[in-house]
């Protein structure tokens, strides 16, 4: 898997705003820290409310929708999260933003990613999604670009490392993570006490997911995991 | 120092056999190595009548040990642990203690080290009156917890941190909602400029302002937002 650097300060920033119009905006690219654009030119596959704006001519069809049938056979599996997605399908450039969380694009060469599903933007055909094992984490094989938001700057590490399950992003090429219970506290007379009675508490950190093997592992800055909001409704049909 | 920044958001600790780091309950993202994480039933150092100074002055924030216990072949022998810290999403800023204290709120503490001392501290014990109402003021309370001696601390902000130092130059002014730390030898006191503006509801919202004199650093974050 190859990923850009991770963005690193920001080059002195001109004065003033910066004007982009739709020659002088990236193609593939961020923007910012906060926004990518897509240089569309066929189809993409993006989760509902995460495009900004766009130049050009672009329509948004909902997977399930008729037209696309055949791209959706071929590049999306997952009926659970069909209804929060939708193809954007023309010519154009295309904002992408996701309540300004950092933004980064990360490039898959035949190789496979699972990532957390609140934290996939979008991502091109030639990718094709998966539910994996996991519940609420999505997989990604083949090959392309995909745009994924973390609160914070994504972190990568090797295996072996255990993983707070809040702080995980996601994973390339190594094995699904197992479960990895620590009550190592709970020994002794204090700690007989504390597993009686509850007196001291638990220190949050008693379930990781432990990463063996060789690959990639993705963490967000935080534990805040992304929360799901109320992208709004589209138009009421008939209207 | 056992702290490394990884980005504006996270860090990460070193931490070598023997060695102690306490941390806020919850706020490992990851590690490496033999690591233990022990909920503190006195949330944090000093024994059990610090333990209920810390209680009563509200000051008591969940604490962990985050330890590598030496393993049989000694202290030598074992490897030493990696552990990685963020929480919230908040910013964190490390600050290197040399002998000064810091004067900081229990619950932007992210981690410190064991070395550092810990204790609480009354408001008005700085400034008296004025101190209670700047607690109040600035969200903090009427204790706020210090730390010092030799070690490194990481505290959470929202937004991020800027230090400004406080010299001979004459006293820095903060917003008491922006206000996030101190260290050093440092008088504060809350001035006001309340006039009838301010009455009638039409201040300019700058009524409070903190002032800080002496030698030292203050630390601000870029946000009015308490944690």
């Amino acid at each position: 898997m190859s990923h850009p650097p991770p963005p690193s300060a920001p080059p002195t920033p001109p004065a003033g705003p910066v004007i982009h119009d739709a020659w002088t905006l990236p193609s593939n690219d961020n923007v910012n820290p906060y926004a990518f654009s897509v240089e569309l030119d066929g189809q993409w596959f993006l989760q509902k409310g995460k495009m900004i704006a766009f130049y050009g001519q672009v329509d948004f069809q909902g997977i399930g929708a008729g037209r696309l049938d055949h791209l959706i056979a071929e590049n999306f599996h997952s009926p659970m999260h069909a209804a929060d997605w939708v193809v954007a399908q023309g010519r154009g450039k295309m904002l992408l933003a996701d309540r300004s969380y950092d933004i980064n694009s990360y490039r898959l060469d035949d190789g496979n990613l699972t990532i957390r599903s609140g934290n996939l933007l979008a991502f091109e055909p030639g990718l094709s999604l998966k539910q994996s094992i996991i519940p609420g984490f999505l997989t990604l094989i083949g090959t392309g670009t995909f745009v994924a938001a973390s609160n914070g700057a994504v972190h990568f590490v090797e295996p072996p490392i255990r993983v707070d399950p809040q702080a995980l992003v996601g994973w390339a090429d190594c094995p699904s993570p197992c479960h990895h219970y620590d009550h190592a506290y709970l020994r002794g007379v204090l700690g007989g006490v504390r597993a009686m009675t509850g007196i001291g508490g638990a220190s949050g950190e008693e379930h990781q997911y432990e990463f063996v093997g060789a690959g990639q592992v993705l963490l967000q800055s935080t534990e805040s995991v992304l929360a799901e909001r109320a992208t709004g409704a589209g138009p009421e049909p008939g209207t | 120092m056992p702290f490394t920044r990884i980005n504006s958001k996270m860090i990460e600790a070193q931490i070598a056999p023997g060695q102690r780091v306490f941390s806020q309950r919850g706020a490992m993202l990851a590690y490496r190595g033999p690591v233990t994480f022990t909920p503190s039933i006195t949330g944090g150092q000093g024994g059990l009548m610090s333990m209920i100074g810390r209680r009563v002055a509200n000051e008591a924030t969940p604490l962990m040990t985050v330890d590598v216990p030496a393993g049989p072949g000694g202290p030598g022998q074992t490897p030493s642990g990696t552990v990685m810290f963020g929480h919230g999403g908040h910013h964190i800023h490390i600050v290197d203690l040399t002998g000064e204290t810091l004067y900081v709120e229990a619950d932007r503490l992210l981690a410190f080290e064991g070395s550092l001392r810990q204790g609480t501290m009354f408001m008005g014990s700085q400034g008296g009156v004025m101190g209670v109402i700047r607690g109040q003021a600035t969200g903090q309370g009427l204790f706020t917890t210090t730390l010092a001696g030799k070690g490194a601390v990481a505290f959470m902000a929202h937004g991020g941190v800027i230090e400004l130092p406080i010299g001979p130059r004459g006293p820095v002014h903060v917003d008491p909602q922006a206000y996030v730390a101190h260290r050093g030898d440092v008088r504060n006191k809350l001035t006001t400029a309340l006039g009838w503006r301010e009455m009638v509801g039409r201040g300019s919202g700058e009524a409070f302002q903190l002032e800080l004199s002496g030698n030292g650093m203050v630390y601000v974050q870029a946000s009015e937002e308490k944690l």
